[in-house]
């Protein structure tokens, strides 16, 4: 039961591990995601549909990642190029998602009669290394989206911290006008590394519906994508951080989705609200954070 | 000037994002023009779809001002929605459990005070965090509107359970415990007047008063204000603490002026299209009122046309409508200061030569 716990714990944490990623890199440059919510959302819908229509699940991550992107697209041409505060535009393009979704969904498939499933990726054994007791069945038993976001986490590291584009990335959120200075196009590397985070967010939330449950419903991702966003700040905005933060988020849904299906003494409502709660008390016990200095600040030459 | 400017603008913001909206119902086979027509002519004839405009206006008012009044002082409320959903809890449980005993207008006050209450401790709850912890209001507000829906499920399922215990609502309240219908033939509601009311209370609280000044101030430049002694953390707590109580109002209006019962994923949109009305806004008290007015219309619209035979339009468009809405109005900000600028710099080159 535990290694199926843990094992579970692995899977949930795939989506906020990418998700918090994809904040990291963006906060980094100056850029909160706050439509981070609606990218997942966007990218649940897209693996699903993607995958439903052509039956590939490939083209079905694929389309997530370019539905992520272009939700990306419109929230940096608003609040980079347009220079729009990131709170507001994020809300609003949160309730834009939605509606998106809604509206599309029923485009595309009208009222269906029965619920529309897609098979789930499947889950791959790594040779040899599944064979290892308890941490083979544990870490290298698990879909394809969770070993590509094993795989980000030392590439991450590297490109923040050794890499001369990493140093572009960290100087536009700390100083944007020694980067200007030095010849760097500021509004550009906040462009773009939001361009990508959407990639990333897109592939999060196609997990829910293509790498786990195999359905949509405007529902799925329930505040997850906000987690992921407080998982970046609690993780001191290093990859290191979002892999300890989303460990513990995912032990704590896998906890609540065991206790949901087995019978218990604590509510279930207590259970399911424990993530929720975890961040709260995270985010008020964690006093010394490291904030890129110019966070959520629009960048211009003239002031 | 001014004043009109930034009105001519959002008008026409608005009014773009329709047209928008309207072209992607071309997606569905339709044509927009008879679409917006059919439904327009429902709602404009109809007395009571007229009425449901401002019965959905109402709740809207008061959590746009919770979301508004925290702005003022450059905060962000996101968790109207949980503060919304406790006051619903506090005026059902008053009206249940006093309905029979208290005559009409003491429960009402009481009710509305019970709400008032249940929303403020909660804002005043992330208040206290944000002052005391410098915890991110932004994380802490929206994580709580998940932890107190689970909560009220909770509830639901044990202690406010209906009777009959079939399903997880409360009991109906009693006729005596009913919020005055104000406008006969429709659902509109005493609850109008006192959003509107309340909506001139805070934009006279805001601009008219010296509490109003310091949140202002420390909205503007936290430091300067505490360096002219305003404490700012207080002022984070008060104003977390009356936007909660704003937000848990509606829970009041919503609970014994319509639904007179408290069910599952009650309302489970309207935190958030406060945050867009008072965008919309642009954190005016007064122009919440009309915003949210826009937002009822478009709600009894996406409704309406959801209704409309044979069409299959779903109610869901609504939000998709909103969300283009807002993204223009947001865009449109950008437009005037660019328009502005650029009409300052050419004044400044005229008055050079």
């Amino acid at each position: 039961m535990i290694v199926n716990l843990l094992s579970r714990t692995i899977m949930m944490s795939t989506p906020l591990l990418l998700g918090s990623l994809a904040e990291v890199y963006a906060e980094r440059t100056g850029m909160m995601i706050c439509a981070i919510e609606g990218i997942f959302l966007i990218g649940a819908w897209g693996g699903f549909v993607g995958a439903y229509i052509s039956g590939s699940l490939v083209i079905g991550l694929l389309t997530a990642v370019i539905l992520g992107m272009l939700m990306a697209l419109l929230y940096a041409f608003v609040t980079v190029t347009l220079r729009q505060q990131q709170v507001v535009t994020g809300t609003a393009l949160n309730i834009l998602a939605v509606g998106v979704c809604a509206f599309f969904q029923r485009v595309l498939f009208g009222v269906p009669t029965t619920p529309l499933q897609i098979d789930a990726l499947p889950k791959i054994a790594i040779p040899l290394l599944s064979k290892i007791p308890v941490i083979g069945e544990i870490f290298f038993h698990q879909n394809i989206l969770t070993y590509l976001a094993y795989v980000l986490i030392p590439i991450s590291m590297f490109v923040l911290f050794k890499t001369s584009l990493g140093l572009t990335i960290r100087s536009t959120g700390e100083n944007p006008v020694a980067v200007d200075v030095a010849g760097i196009n500021v509004n550009r590397v906040r462009f773009l590394t939001v361009l990508v985070a959407g990639g990333i967010g897109g592939l999060a939330g196609a997990f829910y519906t293509v790498g786990y449950l195999g359905m949509f419903t405007t529902s799925i991702i329930g505040g997850r994508g906000w987690i992921a966003f407080a998982i970046c700040f609690l993780g001191n905005w290093t990859p290191k951080g979002a892999v300890l933060g989303t460990l513990a988020f995912g032990l704590a849904d896998a906890i609540s989705i065991y206790f949901r299906t087995g019978s218990s003494v604590v509510p279930t409502e207590l259970i399911i609200a424990l993530p929720y709660i975890l961040t709260i008390v995270l985010t008020i016990f964690r006093s010394n954070f490291n904030v890129p200095a110019k966070l959520g600040i629009p960048y211009s030459k003239e002031n | 000037m001014k004043r009109f400017n930034t009105v001519f603008y959002n008008v026409a913001a608005v009014i773009v994002g329709l047209v928008i909206s309207a072209c992607l119902l071309l997606f569905m086979d339709v044509n927009p023009i008879e679409v917006c027509g059919k439904t327009l002519g429902k709602i404009l004839t109809d007395r009571y779809n007229l009425g449901e405009i401002f019965v959905k206006a109402t709740p809207l008012i008061f959590t746009s001002l919770a979301f508004a009044f925290t702005y003022k002082a450059n905060l962000f409320n996101i968790g109207a929605q949980g503060q919304f959903t406790m006051g619903a809890v506090a005026a059902v449980s008053i009206s249940l459990a006093l309905q029979d005993i208290v005559p009409t207008p003491i429960l009402l006050i009481l009710a509305l005070l019970g709400s008032f209450i249940a929303g403020a401790v909660i804002g005043a709850l992330i208040g206290l965090a944000k002052a005391k912890f410098q915890a991110n209001e932004f994380l802490v507000s929206m994580m709580s509107t998940y932890v107190i829906s689970a909560f009220v499920d909770y509830l639901l399922r044990t202690s406010l359970q209906e009777t009959k215990a079939e399903y997880l609502q409360t009991d109906a309240i009693a006729k005596s415990a009913y919020l005055p219908n104000i406008i006969s033939g429709t659902r509109v509601h005493l609850g109008l007047i006192l959003a509107i009311l309340v909506a001139v209370g805070v934009s006279v609280l805001l601009n008219k008063t010296s509490l109003g000044f310091r949140i202002r101030a420390v909205g503007k430049n936290r430091f300067a204000a505490e360096l002219a002694g305003i404490p700012s953390s207080r002022i984070y707590v008060i104003s977390f603490l009356i936007a909660g109580g704003l937000a848990g109002l509606a829970g009041f209006t919503e609970i014994n002026g319509v639904q007179h019962m408290l069910l599952r994923e009650f309302n489970s949109s309207i935190g958030s299209f406060g945050i867009g009305i008072a965008i919309l806004a642009n954190g005016n008290p007064i122009g919440c009122i009309f915003a949210s007015i826009l937002f009822g219309f478009l709600n009894v619209m996406g409704t309406t046309m959801g209704r409309l035979p044979g069409l299959s339009i779903p109610a869901s468009i609504i939000e998709l409508i909103e969300g283009i809405v807002m993204t223009c109005v947001i865009a449109s900000y950008a437009v005037r200061i660019y328009v502005d600028n650029k009409r300052e710099k050419q004044r400044i080159r005229k008055a050079g030569v």
